[in-house]
């Protein structure tokens, strides 16, 4: 059959390499590729990438050379010690505890928990999504009611029963708890796009060309809905930091000896605190705000650069 | 024996309502038609929208699901998924799609789309598999460096030519073609259905035409079939269509057809006013009771209509008196 193709077109295997040559020059530029030249057209989202791989390594790194038994030691000496006294650079809190130690291993605690939940519930839920999607039918019917099952569940509640239950619990039980209950926003949102995606005449020709269901599912349907993929993972990824933040705020978090941004916090449910001893609080809430905002800019250029009309960066 | 014989091919859509989301009706989308298509030849399947021929197309291509009758190819019925896998059915049988835009993945490279027959079907090496996709682009007139370049960098006309070059990439025997070239300009239209046929010319394919625009099923189609309501109601060879059309409906559809003749306007007009007066007087007579089209009846070896005998009869007298 290969001699019926070679009989009718003038192109045989001598000409390959030339002919690839020839369309590599002509071909357009990679995805990676497109999404640096986006970064490089928009300053303040560089600056934004800068700081948050920037201090995401800081944190991972530094923390590795802190011992954090021996930061979350009483210190009566440095009671309430003031920014720059004592050799303490953020100052230190009610149990003259380091500031700026705590922050760095709290933001790590908080910011794997938040990296670690995203990966997880994401993941479950665009393959929730894009499976339910789909297949429709019966399938997507009985999908979707254990989706329904899940929402009606009063979430917060559950995990600060389920946080009391289970007895030494720590960052990564956590994480799993939290899991549970947040792919449900995603999986929708997904279903919802892979419902339109899969009535478009490319799947079918996917389908005529003998493709099987899964590789539809995974290679054809999902690049498509990529823009939306990453937007929802960043803006989530960011949502995220406040979900273990908040419920260390309430005191079901991690537990108290575990420093986190969420435990820093607290310390402004204190009134004195916030008034006269800021530093112990102002740090940890500077820093959600700053990478939460650069996360989401982020998640702009990323889905700017998915989509070809609204770049900014550098054309072919 | 034809290539694909279509018996009593049925495909009814459920209508759901109530409190317990019950079928509670159908829509009979295609309602028992009956034709084969023949190895090497074009044939043409005409309606208005909504009459069930693109549905026609996508049961012989297998994407849907079939209510009842049978599509026998080689002698199996490929209604049965089991059947169409164990044939490697879509080996043979390849579709082009009307919108090529959204029939080709917007985020994949013109290589990949047409490899991805290629890759499920015939597992060729890394360079075998380059080479027929540079031929394939050569076969459709298109340059080498299309092959990185993604579906929207290219027009109307050269992207239906790389579904063109996707459907034909496994030598396939029969390619439906739904619509190919309803959404291009006239120029890009003549260009496509002229690779088209080029494509049948040098390796014998059959094409299921599916289309509204009789100047084109003219130009490209040796039988002809007529489908009104999901069934059919006239079937013939061109000449028999084009030139003794006895159903109200296929009298109706080539009325439609735009002459450019300015000097004949008056008389045009005047033919059309008649074709039209005759339906809506004699309705009744063409239709049965529920407004639908007669089971088909042989006029000729090569032509059959959908009326009753006596009125097919009457009609084929009639068109050979006005012949003579």
């Amino acid at each position: 059959m290969a001699a019926n193709f070679n009989e009718h077109s003038d192109i045989s295997a001598a000409d390959l390499t030339r002919l690839s040559q020839e369309a590599k020059a002509e071909a357009t530029p990679s995805s990676a590729r497109i999404i640096w030249d986006e970064f490089k057209a928009d300053k303040p989202a560089m600056v934004a990438l800068v700081i948050v791989v920037g201090f995401i390594l800081f944190v991972m790194i530094a923390s590795l050379f802190i011992d954090t038994s021996k930061v979350m030691q009483t210190n009566i000496m440095n009671y309430f010690s003031a920014p720059g006294a004592d050799g303490l650079l953020l100052g230190a809190d009610s149990a003259g505890r380091s500031i700026a130690q705590q922050l760095i291993v709290g933001s790590r605690n908080s910011i794997g928990i938040a990296l670690g939940l995203t990966v997880i519930s994401s993941t479950f839920g665009i393959c929730w999504g894009l499976i339910s999607g789909y297949f429709n039918g019966y399938i997507d019917w009985g999908m979707q009611r254990v989706y329904d099952f899940m929402m009606m569940l009063p979430m917060t509640m559950m995990i600060i029963v389920l946080v009391t239950i289970i007895k030494n619990y720590n960052a990564v039980t956590l994480t799993l708890i939290f899991s549970i209950f947040y792919w449900e926003g995603t999986s929708r949102l997904i279903r919802s796009r892979t419902l339109a995606e899969s009535e478009k005449d490319y799947v079918a020709a996917s389908k005529t060309s003998g493709t099987s269901n899964f590789k539809i599912i995974f290679r054809e349907i999902m690049p498509n809905i990529s823009s939306l993929i990453i937007v929802d993972t960043t803006l989530s990824f960011a949502e995220n930091i406040g979900v273990e933040t908040g419920l260390s705020y309430l005191g079901f978090g991690l537990p108290i000896q575990t420093p986190s941004l969420g435990t820093m916090i607290s310390n402004a449910n204190d009134p004195n605190n916030i008034t006269q001893y800021w530093w112990t609080w102002l740090p940890a809430a500077l820093e959600i705000i700053i990478l939460c905002l650069s996360i989401s800019y982020i998640g702009q250029v990323i889905r700017r650069a998915a989509d070809a009309s609204q770049r900014q960066g550098a054309e072919d | 024996m034809s290539l694909v014989e279509i018996k009593d091919l049925k495909v009814h859509y459920p209508i759901r309502s109530g409190f317990w989301n019950r079928v509670t009706d159908e829509v009979p989308a295609v309602d028992g038609i009956t034709f084969n298509i023949e190895a090497g030849e074009t044939y043409g399947l005409v309606g208005e929208s909504g009459s069930g021929k693109s549905t026609t197309g996508k049961s012989v291509v297998g994407l849907e699901k079939v209510t009842g009758g049978s599509i026998l190819y080689n002698g199996q019925d490929i209604t049965k998924k089991a059947n169409r896998r164990k044939l490697d059915y879509n080996h043979d049988v390849q579709m082009i799609f009307q919108d090529s835009l959204s029939s080709l993945n917007p985020r994949k490279r013109i290589e990949d789309i047409i490899a991805e027959p290629l890759r499920n079907f015939e597992h060729l090496s890394k360079e075998d598999e380059k080479l027929r996709v540079l031929q394939l682009l050569d076969i459709v007139g298109l340059d080498a460096d299309a092959l990185y370049k993604y579906p929207h960098q290219f027009s109307g006309g050269q992207r239906q030519r790389i579904g063109v070059a996707r459907a034909v990439a496994t030598n396939p025997k029969l390619i439906i073609a739904d619509e190919p070239v309803s959404a291009l300009d006239l120029s890009v239209q003549a260009q496509v259905l002229n690779f088209m046929k080029k494509i049948q010319r040098e390796f014998g394919i059959s094409y299921l035409f599916i289309s509204h625009d009789l100047g084109v099923v003219r130009h490209m189609c040796n039988n002809i079939a007529i489908m009104n309501r999901g069934r059919l109601v006239e079937i013939g060879t061109r000449d028999d269509i084009y030139n003794h059309p006895l159903h109200i409906y296929t009298k109706r559809l080539l009325a439609a057809i735009p002459e450019t003749n300015v000097n004949q306007r008056a008389a045009h007009r005047a033919s059309r006013l008649a074709v039209e007066e005759v339906y809506r007087e004699q309705q009744d007579k063409y239709y049965d009771d529920e407004g639908k089209a007669y089971p088909l009846v042989a006029v000729s070896p090569t032509h059959s209509v959908a009326l009753p005998e006596t009125i097919a009869k009457q009609l084929a007298q009639q068109e050979t008196e006005v012949q003579a």
